[in-house]
């Protein structure tokens, strides 16, 4: 009865906020559906065979989750997801109600749901997982939490919500001190201790002026391990075999992020697991929403547009895709959802700019701040332009090809356009 | 001419990109001729010989406690070179710490070194926000605050500054950071250095004994810019 219920009203709702016209109603049925229908989300996601799974953590998780959808969409299971961006319960709630059959039936195998490290709690009080995936914790908006510890017990708890096994990084020193506490079976992924000074931890930003830190591998046995990347190929170790991939998802960081998809999806291989056939479709796997996309732009050269959304995503940014002759565009708002905060550019070193031949500029409403922490890192700045559309309707007119960092709403303002003009600009 | 700098703490009192100051400080030092030569001091190191700016930055509850004994250890030293007139800037938790006492939540009490006359009490509410302080020497400070500790200053204590616009020590008195000598204390993140040149070179000028040769060589021109922004902004 709930599951008709909800999922006629949440299509309802749907319907009324499509015809009034109003954009980014995703949250809306679910709001509804949550209010009206108590029980709704559990109830409807006891009908999937092979449960649900949780991706959670500070960086990566939209891109993880697209590997672990599409890994398990061509083993031919029916997977259900929640769009990118609407990681709360209540978005998810929305694209159940707008996914599901009349009478509330759900026709999809297992869910796969990427979940705010903040308010995954609200669900998994609701709904137990039966994998959860914890990525990573780092320091992120710390005026959204207060504080990085505060950030791990979040996900730890996440983690700790999951019924059959949890999915972790060997080389975050917080989840792993919370996994290795569990009574659930734990299973780790993490790179070969070679690769670890391209993966700094958290606590190892901070380096001042460049001094080594001691890197230590996690003692425990990896499930899947990076052991070498070059340009967009990479070796991995799933349990004592290695595998080749060449990904259309560049940067480091996805490397590592693949690793974690890896690690999840070989527990979910019922009938035994077969890592050739997943690898063939990573390799197939385009970047996310915003997460390194490229854009053909009309004097002919390319744009990739990159989220930075703490100082890891942006250290991760600055070593991914910025190359010497890539001209960089910066682009930093301070609305809510990109923190108020400028603290954290300050963590971020950005000295790689500081060699370039081509152009770095800033933009956003803290366009002018980005500008002044380049001048520290001796970095030129060509140009500051707070207004987003000037900046990237003049940055498209360089010569050669371009990267552009921005934070979260600048990135969705930035996508937006790329989407609709970029071969115009 | 070496200017020695050292920061406190950093593996530990780190989190809120403090280490903006010390950047502003090598560079600036730097750009003026100056050799500046960066000491770390961690749980369990000895001080180094020579000191001329010490800096502190913030970090979380569990931080606050990792370092406590080893600043009570070296908290004689630090008062020595506070009465010498090193300056200092001591950043959030590591003001706190530069304090009397922090009383947590919980009420337990946390000892400081007492270079500051003050108290801090654990608060419930967390006070977030741009805030913009007048201060008598450095001219508008401008940064971000995040702590819910609650400071409360000894009558004899001198406050750095009246806060304009965020609520400072307390939300309560107006009243923003500490002063002792030349030794700050303040709440401003930002990082603070970058947005206030004038104090960064403030605690240069101090550390050097009022010689700074040339302070037109640097252009602040973006700091004035993010300055002026920061005036105008309404959140």
């Amino acid at each position: 009865m709930r599951k008709a219920a909800g999922t006629l009203l949440g299509k309802t709702v749907a319907g009324a906020v499509r015809l009034r016209g109003r954009s980014g109603g995703q949250a809306m049925p679910g709001l509804v559906v949550e209010t009206l229908v108590p029980g709704y989300l559990g109830a409807m996601l006891k009908q999937l065979a092979q449960g649900v799974v949780i991706i959670t953590g500070t960086n990566g998780k939209t891109t993880t989750t697209k590997m672990v959808v599409e890994i398990l969409r061509s083993r031919g299971l029916r997977v259900l997801t929640n769009p990118t961006g609407s990681n709360l319960t209540r978005g998810i709630i929305s694209s159940i109600s707008r996914q599901a059959k009349v009478f509330g039936v759900l026709p999809f195998d297992i869910a796969v749901f990427e979940l705010d490290e903040a308010y995954a709690r609200q669900f998994t009080d609701v709904v137990k997982p039966r994998f959860v995936l914890g990525l990573n914790a780092s320091r992120d908006q710390l005026d959204r939490f207060g504080e990085v510890d505060t950030v791990a017990r979040l996900i730890g708890e996440t983690m700790l919500s999951a019924t059959e096994d949890i999915v972790t990084n060997a080389d975050d020193k917080r989840l792993s001190v919370i996994a290795s506490g569990v009574t659930v079976p734990v299973t780790y992924f993490g790179v070969s201790p070679s690769l670890l000074r391209f993966f700094p931890r958290d606590d190892e930003l901070v380096s001042v002026d460049g001094q080594e830190t001691t890197l230590q591998a996690a003692n425990v046995p990896l499930a899947v391990e990076l052991i070498s990347f070059h340009d967009d190929r990479a070796t991995y170790k799933i349990g004592e075999q290695e595998f080749k991939a060449r990904l259309q998802l560049t940067g480091q960081h996805n490397f590592q992020n693949a690793a974690a998809a890896l690690a999840l999806v070989e527990l979910i291989s019922a009938n035994g697991s077969d890592p050739l056939a997943d690898i063939a479709a990573l390799e197939k796997v385009e970047p996310a929403f915003g997460r390194g996309q490229v854009y053909a732009l009309r004097n002919g050269s390319q744009l990739q547009l990159n989220l930075v959304k703490n100082p890891a995503s942006f250290r991760q940014g600055l070593a991914s895709y910025v190359r010497p002759d890539t001209h960089v565009l910066i682009a930093i708002n301070d609305r809510l959802a990109d923190s108020r905060d400028m603290s954290w550019l300050w963590d971020v070193d950005f000295s790689v700019l500081a060699g370039l031949s081509s152009q770095v500029w800033t933009s956003g409403s803290r366009g002018v701040d980005m500008a002044l922490r380049l001048q520290y890192d001796e970095v030129k700045t060509g140009r500051v332009e707070p207004d987003l559309d000037r900046a990237l309707a003049q940055f498209a007119k360089l010569e050669g090809d371009k990267v552009v960092l921005a934070s979260y709403t600048a990135m969705l303002h930035l996508h937006a356009l790329l989407e609709r003009k970029a071969a115009k600009l | 001419m070496k200017i020695h700098i050292l920061h406190i703490y950093p593996n530990d009192m780190n989190t809120y990109g403090d280490r903006g100051n010390l950047l502003v400080l090598k560079k600036r030092a730097e750009w003026y001729g100056l050799e500046p030569v960066i000491h770390y001091h961690n749980v369990g190191d000895e001080l180094p010989k020579e000191v001329d700016i010490v800096l502190g930055g913030g970090g979380e509850d569990k931080a606050q406690d990792a370092i406590q004994a080893d600043l009570m250890r070296i908290g004689g030293d630090l008062h020595r070179l506070v009465d010498k007139g090193v300056p200092m800037l001591m950043v959030c938790g590591t003001y706190q710490l530069f304090g009397k006492r922090f009383i947590t939540h919980e009420g337990r009490e946390i000892q400081g070194i007492g270079v500051f006359d003050l108290e801090t009490f654990g608060g419930q509410k967390r006070m977030i926000g741009n805030i913009a302080v007048e201060t008598k020497d450095f001219g508008t400070l401008y940064g971000f605050e995040n702590h819910s500790g609650v400071t409360r200053l000894g009558p004899g204590q001198q406050a750095l500054g009246r806060v304009v616009r965020g609520n400072g020590n307390n939300g309560e008195d107006k009243t923003e950071g500490s002063r002792t000598k030349n030794a700050i204390g303040t709440y401003l993140h930002g990082s603070v250095l970058p947005n206030n040149p004038r104090l960064a070179d403030s605690l240069l000028r101090l550390a050097m004994d009022g010689q700074l040769t040339d302070t037109k060589a640097i252009d602040d021109s973006l700091a004035g810019l993010v300055r002026i922004q920061a005036k105008s902004r309404k959140y």
